[in-house]
């Protein structure tokens, strides 16, 4: 014979609405909320950690960023210093290599003032809209008649032609003003073909 | 839905029995809380408290009725439990006794408590509370009848002293199915075996006789001791002329009663003795059953 242990009796007033455990796999509902909660808190550290080592990241890069801009308006600020005075350099030579055409002849200008005269101004300009015609402008402190004259004729040795030319004198100083236009040897050697 | 059940699903309350829920046995009601156990007799009133990790704890015993225990030592027993739930075992106002034919359809034994006219039939009583266990090789079987208007006084009385009540049983019925469920243990009726059985729970005495499958007789007393064996033994000598060839004797006490096996042993001296009596033994089984 064989007689199984069982649960022992209950005579207690039992009470009606008495309701049976849940099933066990409904465990995973509150397991799986605490585990969500759990998983929330643990990845809103992390979101909090890295969020402010991207705000320190950023700090960096904002702070390197004006650093390098800094950094970058020296090196325009020097770059354009070089640029300006290379422009300088770039127009004094060419000031210098326009002028040489020039030089021989505002020496043959002062050389040809006799010992009665002095050069008191000279000006020789070139015409920006005409670049091939020269302004000249001079007085000249004389009382030789003839020295304007000379000064011309030697202008004229050294291959420019005057044009319009305009002269004043008072008191014993001329005003000369012409406008030069250098004549080639080429153009020189085909005149008396003609 | 009511917050209260939102929250005994978030707290994992919803997946355990609820705490009176007779269906669960009393670990798995109140796993990892202090309960108290109470035993009660016509005379004394015996408590035990069990601690949150199943193992029971400190316990008294005192003498008079429930009311005048509980108003001498309510807040001593209350504060063995964290919520006042109790167990308690009855100890008077009962009657075992052995019956033949009740009927046995499946799930009579847990019928028997909602619908005891279907199991009795002409042999229920009103105003009564029944448990039954059969004998799974004859037709006879062990009735318990309680008498509910006690019962509904015991649960009123222990109300008005805080405590709530997760199970009533009968300490004597508990220890008695204890004793056939650990010495009849063999399936079929291959080797039948006879025994006398003698069961102890707070003064209450208990006697069955097995012959071979059979259940031939059957004797239960309340008030019959109070710490002495002498009026046990009273008690069962008579039994001696009628026990069947080669039967064992099994002794099933709440507690050792003293003197109690050494007297079984010189009555039935040419017989083998089976002592399941434990120290707490009634207390163990009501908190793992």
């Amino acid at each position: 014979m064989q007689i199984h242990a069982r649960i022992i009796d209950d005579f207690k007033t039992e009470r009606k609405d008495i309701s049976p455990p849940l099933q066990a796999y409904l465990r995973l509902v509150p397991v799986l909320l605490y585990a969500a909660i759990a998983g929330s808190i643990l990845l809103n550290a992390l979101f909090i950690a890295r969020y402010s080592q991207a705000g320190s990241a950023r700090d960096t890069a904002v702070r390197q960023d004006s650093e390098l801009n800094t950094e970058l308006d020296g090196v325009k600020s020097r770059r354009q210093a070089l640029e300006d005075e290379t422009k300088k350099a770039s127009d004094l030579s060419a000031w210098v290599e326009a002028s040489r055409p020039l030089q021989s002849l505002v020496v043959e200008i002062a050389r040809s003032m006799g010992s009665d005269a002095s050069l008191v101004d000279l000006s020789l300009e070139r015409d920006t809209t005409n670049p091939a015609q020269i302004l000249l402008s001079m007085r000249l402190q004389s009382e030789n008649p003839k020295q304007l004259d000379e000064t011309v004729q030697t202008i004229a040795r050294n291959r420019f032609r005057t044009f319009s030319p305009q002269q004043t004198m008072e008191k014993g100083v001329v005003d000369y003003k012409a406008t030069l236009l250098w004549q080639s040897s080429a153009r020189e050697q085909t005149a008396p073909a003609q | 839905m009511k917050g209260e059940d939102l929250l005994s699903v978030l707290n994992f309350s919803a997946f355990r029995p609820e705490p009176d829920d007779p269906s669960a046995t009393w670990r798995k009601r109140f796993p990892g809380q202090r309960t108290v156990l109470l035993n009660l007799g016509r005379s004394a009133t015996a408590w035990r408290g069990v601690q949150r990790n199943g193992k029971l704890a400190e316990g008294d015993t005192a003498a008079g009725e429930l009311k005048e225990v509980l108003a001498e030592h309510s807040f001593q027993i209350k504060e063995l439990s964290e919520h006042g739930w109790c167990v308690v075992s009855l100890n008077t106002r009962y009657v075992i006794s052995l019956e033949a034919n009740l009927s046995r359809r499946v799930g009579s034994e847990d019928i028997i408590k909602s619908n005891p006219r279907s199991v009795l039939g002409a042999r229920y009583e009103r105003g009564k509370r029944y448990a039954v266990t059969h004998n799974p090789e004859t037709n006879s079987s062990i009735l318990l009848a309680c008498d509910e208007e006690h019962v509904r006084k015991i649960e009123s009385t222990l109300k008005e002293a805080g405590l709530q009540i997760g199970r009533i049983c009968c300490g004597t019925y508990v220890l008695l199915t204890h004793a056939l469920a650990q010495t009849n243990t063999t399936k079929g009726s291959d080797k039948p075996s006879s025994r006398f059985y003698v069961v102890c729970c707070q003064g209450s005495v208990c006697a069955l006789i097995q012959d071979g499958d059979r259940w031939t007789e059957l004797r239960s007393r309340t008030d019959v001791y109070e710490g002495m064996a002498n009026p046990i033994m009273d008690l069962i000598s008579p039994f001696k002329q009628r026990l069947p060839e080669g039967a064992d004797i099994v002794l099933a006490c709440d507690n050792p009663v003293p003197q109690l096996a050494d007297s079984l042993g010189d009555l039935f001296a040419d017989r083998k003795l089976i002592d399941l009596t434990q120290p707490d033994l009634l207390w163990t089984l009501l908190t793992q059953n």
